[in-house]
């Protein structure tokens, strides 16, 4: 299609977008490749080194004497340390000063009279003379080459996690009517400001962008104040799903107007001034031709603000509650965590899946951002 | 289920209702003052006057959501500026005094021009570049959707994302993090990242760059396909290589879009907290102005007249930018 | 005879509630260490069928389904209907509700700052006199709790706002007795031993102490803790209550002198694991797990009853990870066992009868047996049978509590939210970064000259 597909300027954009790409997508890789793990190996080795063959230092714990059987007048302890994970072992020991003073197939000397032997697969014998006593078994420290291992143990913990279900249908319930419906408010606001004068647009327009600054934690308790007074006025509660999808589209208002407006200013002149001298009225050229014209830029919005409404924590906590039955996928998440903060294994495997919607989202209307929809209408109009 | 349904009625009926209104008071205008139909003086008189009301039909929802969830609070923000930290005693400008005598305020301050100037700076040029390339190639869509990806990220998710790029371990033990594990895979000392003052700040607007990169390359890329064919085709018959069109022919036109994006990702910068919370909450000389008033406003009860002094800062640093956004209509307007 | 009789009424009663009963973590009447003769008080004196109850706290995840387990003896005794909320920043949350005149009926809070500041705003209900008398006669060290919970209200008055339910301590220092064992180390009965120890594990090339302060938003907070029980075991406790009021300035020598005896095991890069630079941004989360690591990256971790959450899975305390109390100095004999806490207080940010009835729960044992007899869980309530506790750990736990001379809540938390999740977070950094104790200190004292 373009004549220039094989010159060495092609190759040098392929190479340089491939680049970027690895660039942006290294951070979530790791991500992705976290979540996957053990949670014990996330604190202690990086993820690239996941997929390696590597070399651990590791403690296993014999089963306690209790499990001990008596043959030929002995009585033996035995085990696999690998715990059927698989892996080489290259060294072990019995003490922490000493983790690795053995090679396997050697016999280590207990301080208390009882033989250890671990061999290169794994398994061990603890070997005594006597019956051994005690309730907790002897400590192994071996070093082991270990395939790598991936589990999804992470995912199935925060999906079983109660409630998740009833918090991704909030989340969803938040979230789609406060996409929609600052999109269609925005969007004859945006028209206005762009193609009918009157006097002090270009004030008004200045006003939006100073609206955009305001920070969001500033107008919660005034808001939510006004939401408790008109809550009480009409007996209705104060935290509702009303009262979150109008915020949601209050913050989202001036974002959408700026952004619909600049991309409406840019629409070719001759298109509205042919339909105006076909007498067609504000009303309709922005139905019929504005609206159809401006979906990229609706769609982009539209992409926007359902991630910041759906990744949003703050707004829904205010507006809606933390209530069981209240809370959305964010805060679900969050409470995973416990209450001292992160666990790294539960976040890695949760930040997964919150992203999967926002995904889904934009990949269905990205194909509203293809060329031939807007280049093939402006040639028709 | 079955608030979901009734999430969508609302929806459905909301659009109704909105278009409905749209609808409905514009054809009353047209009723009360007829153009159609009508000749001469009364028929230009009725025109005029429908379109001066007009605008402000098609403005009215928008302004009556933004006064209430916006203007108001504003308000209620110079208000509390004025007032002691329970919000109950006028006590004039001492919460601008003190602010100005705070050492960690002009920190703030000083950091959030560094961020000013970097991030918008970086996201928009990334935004454009890979909006540019990607269009280009056949795996564009692919390459697009990956790079949009850090946008669909919660701040909570890219905190942790970016700790695992940013941890440190002391020398000689293995790096858990990607950037101290390059770093003595060459050979260099592991650093504690986001502990060292004024560097730090780089590395938490990289996280920032790397979010807004996905804003910048949607808008862009849909400015850029907006493009008429024809501009380019002429140029390509004239001879013009990738980098000309690019430059002379692309980007002019785009040039209110870009614009647009800056503009837009100032203010975000402006607005910057959740990564300075989740990363350093201000320590380390990290502290910015949206992390301050958070802080003030909320932290062990809250100060309401500091946080809400620091808030009104935030909103004037943003008047250049009105400003700007002012002329650029202006010339717009006239351009016409 | 009266037992009995009690115990009769208690089966009575059981069976009419079989039916909700099911829910209950422990089935009310079956296992006898349990006080049921108080829940069935209880649930006599208390019939608030229809009515609900919203309750604001701090725990999530596990924590919240152990409260769970608790205030479902409450619903089942008085028929209310309870919701339970909470968020990852109830700090602020909480601010926000009250302020906007949605407030919970009952909030849980770990923080004494900023519940003076919701008093002093109006925005909490005084307990009154009933409950600061149960307090005095009920609680060990009664008179303790009773200041911990009066806060002066928006006339300026004092009064008892708030009621400590469920106890951390934090004077423990965390160990593996195997590797002990196999280095042939003592546990130390006095600082001076704590500290040969320190110097010894260095001698024989090893790291003593696993010490991380990062905790994202809050990073800082652990050095916080240390420096309390350094303050507890260098002053007497009038000079540690001074302090955290602001009565002597932070820059008082008493104070560098305890942030230097941090600074001796904190910035010395012999002594830490990863070295002094590691110590601020390691993540508080993380830095137990050394203990376990083959070898041992370091042999001591100074934290509180709650960090074995984030030890390596299956790690059973008592066994493969213990504990010791954090030793007073053998010089300073006459300052006793101190001990320094933390804890959440309940209380009332919406007066209804829901509300002070579950007041009243709290002053059940069965309130605290349920949850003691799980896990995480101390109180210094006389009147709970001790063999309830769910593991030794927490028996054990419970008697360091139980034998303190002088208990002191954390001071972090008692001073105003500015400084003590604030500046004094900030200032611990800055203090293992390399920043001299008078510096630190000087800081922190400029920070709160500013709010007051």
């Amino acid at each position: 299609m373009n004549p220039s597909t094989r010159s060495p300027l092609m190759c040098a954009v392929h190479l340089s977008v491939l680049l970027l790409v690895l660039l942006w997508t290294m951070p979530t890789a790791g991500l992705l490749i976290s979540s996957l793990r053990d949670k014990d190996q996330l604190a202690v080795s990086g993820w690239w080194t996941a997929l390696a063959t590597s070399s651990r230092n590791a403690v296993a714990r014999a089963p306690s004497p209790e499990s001990q059987v008596e043959r030929d007048g002995k009585f033996v302890i035995s085990g696999n340390v690998l715990e059927g994970q698989g892996g080489q072992i290259s060294a072990f020991g019995f003490s922490s000063r000493e983790p690795a003073k053995f090679k396997p197939g050697e016999t280590a000397e207990l301080n208390d009279g009882e033989r250890l032997t671990v061999q290169a697969d794994g398994s061990f014998e603890i070997v005594s003379d006597q019956r051994m006593e005690g309730s907790r078994g002897q400590r192994i420290f071996f070093t082991a080459s270990t395939p790598p291992r991936f589990t999804l143990d992470n995912y199935a913990e925060v999906l079983s996690a109660a409630g998740i279900g009833r918090s991704f249908l909030n989340s969803l319930t938040v979230a789609v009517p406060s996409t929609v419906i600052p999109i269609l408010i925005a969007a004859f606001a945006a028209y206005a400001l762009a193609w009918m004068p009157f006097p002090g647009r270009a004030l008004l327009l200045a006003v939006v962008v100073g609206l955009l600054v305001v920070p969001l934690q500033m107008s919660l308790i005034p808001l939510l104040q006004l939401y408790n007074g008109v809550g009480a006025f009409f007996g209705v509660p104060a935290k509702t799903y009303m009262g979150i999808w109008l915020a949601h589209t209050g913050f989202g208002l001036p974002l959408a107007i700026y952004l619909l407006r600049n991309y409406m200013a840019g629409l070719p002149r001759e298109i509205m001034e042919s339909a105006r001298v076909d007498g067609a009225s504000d009303f309709e050229i922005f139905v019929k031709i504005v609206l159809p014209l401006s979906f990229p830029a609706l769609a982009s919005f539209a992409i926007f603000q359902f991630l910041w409404t759906w990744n949003d924590l703050l707004v829904a906590l205010v507006f809606l509650g933390a209530g069981d039955d209240e809370l959305v996928l964010t805060g679900r998440l969050v409470n995973l965590l416990g209450s001292r903060g992160g666990n790294w294994e539960i976040l890695t495997a949760s930040a997964f899946i919150t992203i999967i919607v926002p995904l889904i989202v934009f990949f269905a209307l990205q194909r509203y951002l293809v060329r031939g929809l807007l280049a093939g209408s402006v040639k028709g109009g | 289920m079955e608030q979901l349904v009734a999430a969508i009625l609302t929806m459905v009926a909301g659009v109704l209702v909105c278009a409905a209104y749209f609808w409905g008071t514009n054809l009353i205008l047209d009723r009360i003052f007829p153009s159609k139909g009508k000749f001469g003086a009364v028929a230009s008189r009725n025109l005029r006057i429908a379109n001066s009301i007009r605008p402000w039909l098609f403005l009215a929802p928008a302004l009556l959501a933004l006064t209430l969830y916006l203007v108001y609070p504003v308000a209620q923000s110079v208000w509390l500026s004025l007032h002691d930290r329970g919000g109950q005693n006028f006590v004039g400008i001492s919460n601008y005094q003190w602010m100005v005598n705070d050492g960690e305020f002009r920190q703030s301050i000083f950091n959030n021009f560094l961020w000013l100037l970097v991030v918008p700076a970086l996201s928009t040029f990334f935004g454009l570049i890979i909006a540019a390339l990607t269009d280009r190639i056949w795996w564009g869509n692919i390459a697009k959707t990956l790079i949009f990806m850090p946008m669909a990220i919660s701040f909570v998710g890219a905190a942790v994302i970016w700790k695992f790029i940013y941890d440190y371990r002391a020398a000689g033990t293995e790096q858990i993090g990607l950037l101290n594990a390059i770093v003595v895979a060459f050979g260099g000392e592991p650093q504690a990242w986001i502990t060292l003052p004024f560097w730090n700040n780089f590395f938490l607007m990289a996280i920032l760059v790397w979010i807004q990169t996905g804003f910048a390359m949607v808008i862009l890329s849909a400015a850029l396909r907006g493009i008429p064919e024809e501009t380019i085709e002429a140029a390509v018959i004239d001879g013009a290589n990738g980098w000309q069109i690019f430059f002379k022919i692309m980007v002019p036109q785009i040039w209110g879009t870009i614009a647009v994006v800056w503009t837009t990702i100032t203010i975000l910068v402006l607005k910057v907290f959740d990564i300075v919370l989740a990363m350093t909450n201000g320590q380390w000389q990290s502290q910015v102005l949206a992390n301050l008033m958070f802080d003030w406003m909320f932290r062990g009860g809250g100060d309401f007249g500091r946080g809400a002094s620091i808030a009104v800062v935030i909103m004037v640093l943003v008047i250049p930018i009105m400003i700007w956004n002012i002329r650029n209509a202006a010339k717009e307007a006239g351009g016409r | 005879m009266k037992r009995s009789l009690l115990w009769g009424a208690a089966a009575l009663a059981l069976l009419a509630g079989s039916a909700g009963a099911a829910d209950l973590k422990f089935k009310p009447g079956e296992d006898s260490k349990f006080n049921w003769a108080s829940f069935e008080e209880f649930k006599k004196g208390h019939d608030l069928k229809g009515q609900t109850l919203t309750i604001f706290g701090p725990w999530r995840g596990e924590d919240e389904a152990l409260f769970k387990s608790v205030y479902a003896y409450f619903a089942e005794a008085t028929g209310v209907e309870v919701k339970y909320s909470s968020s990852e920043n109830y700090e602020q949350q909480i601010v926000i509700d009250t302020q906007a005149g949605s407030p919970p009926d009952v909030a849980i809070l770990p923080q004494p700052g900023l519940i003076a500041d919701l008093a002093a705003k109006g925005l909490l209900t005084p307990l009154g006199d009933e409950t600061k008398q149960w307090l005095l006669d009920n609680y060990a060290a009664g008179q303790s709790w009773v200041d911990l919970s009066t806060y002066n209200g928006k006339d300026g008055q004092p009064a008892l706002y708030a009621f400590p339910y469920k106890i951390d301590v934090k004077s423990l220092v965390w160990y593996v007795p195997e590797n002990f064992e196999d280095a042939g180390y003592e546990v130390p009965k006095t600082m001076e031993e704590l500290k040969a120890l320190t110097e010894q594990i260095a001698e024989d090339g090893e790291k003593p102490w696993c010490i991380g302060l990062g905790s994202g938003g809050a990073t800082g907070w652990p050095a916080t803790d240390w420096v309390e029980d350094l303050m507890l075991r260098t002053q007497p406790a009038d000079v540690y209550d001074k302090w955290v009021k602001n009565e002597i300035p932070f820059t008082d020598p008493a104070i560098t002198a305890a942030l230097d005896e941090f600074g001796w095991f904190a910035r010395n890069d012999k002594f830490v694991d990863g070295g002094a630079a590691a110590v601020a941004s390691t993540d508080f989360r993380d830095s137990p797990k050394g203990l376990f690591a083959s070898p041992p990256k370091c042999y001591l971790h100074h934290q509180a009853s709650f960090i074995p959450s984030f030890f390596p899975e299956g790690t059973v305390v008592g066994e493969d990870a213990d504990f010791f109390y954090m030793p007073p100095y053998e010089s300073k004999k006459e300052l006793g066992n101190p001990v320094l806490g933390a804890g959440t207080l309940a209380m009332i940010t919406k007066d209804t009868p829901a509300a002070r009835a579950f007041i009243e729960f709290l002053k059940t044992p069965i309130a605290h047996e349920v949850w003691m007899a799980q896990t995480s869980f101390l109180t210094p309530y006389k009147s709970v049978n001790v063999d309830v506790y769910g593991n030794p750990p927490l028996k054990k736990q419970g008697e360091i509590l139980l034998s303190a001379t002088t208990f002191r809540f954390d001071g972090s938390d008692l001073m105003p939210g500015k400084i003590g999740a604030g500046a004094f977070w900030t200032g611990m950094v800055d203090f293992v970064g390399g920043k001299s104790s008078a510096d630190v200190a000087a800081g922190v004292q400029k920070a709160w000259d500013a709010i007051k």
